[in-house]
């Protein structure tokens, strides 16, 4: 059995957020909810200065701190390794989102299913095809495509990242492309303080 | 420069996020668990039956209550006590329902008489152990995680358990005014009394070492204290939570005069100071910079 992870090469992330896009037209994601983020940063001094961005999403931990702290079960770890939330046990406590120390989840208000992409209450045909995915309610977050990927497809964010700054694959496999990455290039996960062993890697 | 080191609330920038998730609803249960257990512990220890009904009546309707309001699908709110094995929230919910029951059939048999002796005693043990749990698990759903560094520190549950004796101290007083287990025994006034202020004492310590802890611990976590002890919520962490909860409280307590109103008015200060406290420290709960080593590759 495979288990997912990904890699993020800080070094070719140009910040054009086509990720943050893709994903949430793959997911229909309401306005306000973002499964990935590229947050951007200042580094250095005047003249010396430099943009960086790191892309943010779900780091899947293989010791999710989320599923401990969850008190319904509706956080659990598909054998593949990706964290899910099942909808129907969610009781939107929010209890996992104050236990993920990577603030990737988002618990889904009624308003926000309600006012539309563009705030005028009127959802788009796209918009009322996807809301039926939701709960309000519930707690959201990514969940590495899990159709695609059970499809033999990869994330959408990742195969859309123009500048291929997303790998996915099996960590597991120590011939996978993320794995190699990870070994050459001394890949580093976010936060490893917080001994949550995440599946995401980054490298720079 | 590192720009990390900063609020990056709502933004897509790298920095400090803080958690919306749990707010003045949370906050208000925490409130009402952690002073109407603390309220019956101590009434039930002097059989001070007014008190131990009032101190189930917050858990049930303050606590639970706040609790189903916060909910974001309350109707399915009993799923939460299916994973007492891992969660304390789950652990939490089960021992309010043992708590409730047993404290109510517990009221009913001090009044009523309607147990065997033996039963009696085992139904008073669970009530009390489901209440000692309730003043101290909050302390550990908040600090199970290591995600926001001002809750995770270890003496997040000595905290809940100080906050709940003291307010159930402060409350016995304040209800059981009056009342022949205290008008008839002035030592008793005058030993709650000296416990109140060594729980203020000890409350005061514990809540300066958890900002202490939080501030060495991480970004977040300096983030946090710097928000209560100088940024936007110092005005009212500081004389809530630290000068009406614990120090005016404290003097007022020292020279106390037996007079009801006087009670009174240091239970609200204490209360109030100790509602701050959970509404600010929720609020000002920071989560570390997702790649705050980022930064560290370009040097």
């Amino acid at each position: 059995m495979a288990k997912w992870g990904m890699v993020f090469d800080l070094r070719r992330c140009i910040g054009c957020n086509a990720c943050a896009v893709a994903c949430k037209q793959e997911n229909s994601l309401p306005d306000g909810v973002f499964f990935t983020k590229t947050l951007s940063e200042e580094v250095g001094e005047y003249p010396d200065v430099t943009r960086s961005y790191v892309p943010t999403i779900c780091n899947h931990c293989e010791d999710a701190p989320c599923e401990r702290a969850c008190p319904t079960g509706a956080t659990y770890t598909r054998p593949d390794g990706i964290v899910m939330v099942d909808r129907d046990k969610c009781i939107g406590c929010g209890t996992c989102i104050v236990a993920c120390p990577y603030d990737q989840r988002t618990r889904l208000e009624p308003e926000m299913l309600n006012k539309g992409l563009f705030g005028d209450g009127r959802l788009t045909p796209f918009e009322e095809q996807g809301i039926g995915r939701f709960t309000a309610g519930t707690v959201v977050k990514c969940t590495f495509c899990h159709e695609r990927v059970d499809a033999g497809l990869l994330p959408a964010c990742v195969a859309t990242c123009p500048t291929e700054a997303r790998i996915f694959g099996d960590l597991d496999d120590p011939h996978s492309r993320p794995r190699q990455l990870i070994l050459e290039r001394r890949g580093r996960q976010p936060l490893p303080e917080k001994n949550t062993n995440p599946r995401v890697f980054y490298i720079d | 420069m590192i720009a990390s080191n900063r609020i990056a609330d709502g933004t897509f920038r790298v920095g400090v996020g803080l958690q919306k998730a749990w707010g003045v609803q949370m906050a208000t249960a925490f409130f009402f668990g952690e002073a109407g257990a603390g309220l019956y512990f101590v009434a039930q220890f002097f059989g001070f039956v007014p008190g131990m009904v009032a101190g189930l009546l917050m858990v049930l309707f303050g606590k639970a209550g706040g609790h189903v309001l916060h909910l974001g699908q309350p109707l399915r709110g009993w799923r939460a006590l299916t994973k007492v094995r891992t969660s304390w929230v789950s652990r939490g919910l089960a021992a309010i329902l043992l708590f409730v029951v047993a404290g109510a059939l517990h009221v009913i048999d001090v009044r009523a008489g309607v147990l065997p002796a033996g039963v009696s005693q085992l139904v008073a043990a669970v009530a009390l152990a489901a209440c000692f749990v309730i003043m101290v698990y909050q302390g550990f759903a908040m600090s199970q995680s290591p995600a926001i560094a001002l809750w995770s520190g270890g003496l997040m549950p000595v905290a809940s358990l100080t906050y709940a004796l003291l307010n159930g101290v402060l409350l016995t007083l304040v209800f059981g005014f009056g009342e022949h287990f205290l008008a008839e025994r002035p030592d008793t006034v005058r030993l709650l009394q000296v416990l109140a202020v060594a729980l203020m004492l000890y409350g005061l310590v514990t809540v300066l070492c958890l900002l202490n802890g939080a501030r060495h611990a991480s970004e977040g976590g300096r983030q946090s204290v710097a928000m209560l002890l100088q940024g936007g919520f110092a005005r009212w962490f500081v004389p809530l939570v630290i000068g009406a909860g614990f120090v005016v409280s404290a003097l007022m307590m020292l020279a106390a005069p037996p007079a009801f109103a006087w009670m009174l008015a240091v239970a609200g200060l204490e209360l109030t100071g100790y509602y701050a406290f959970r509404v600010l420290v929720f609020k000002a709960g920071g989560y570390d910079p997702a790649l705050s080593f980022a930064y560290r590759f370009r040097h």
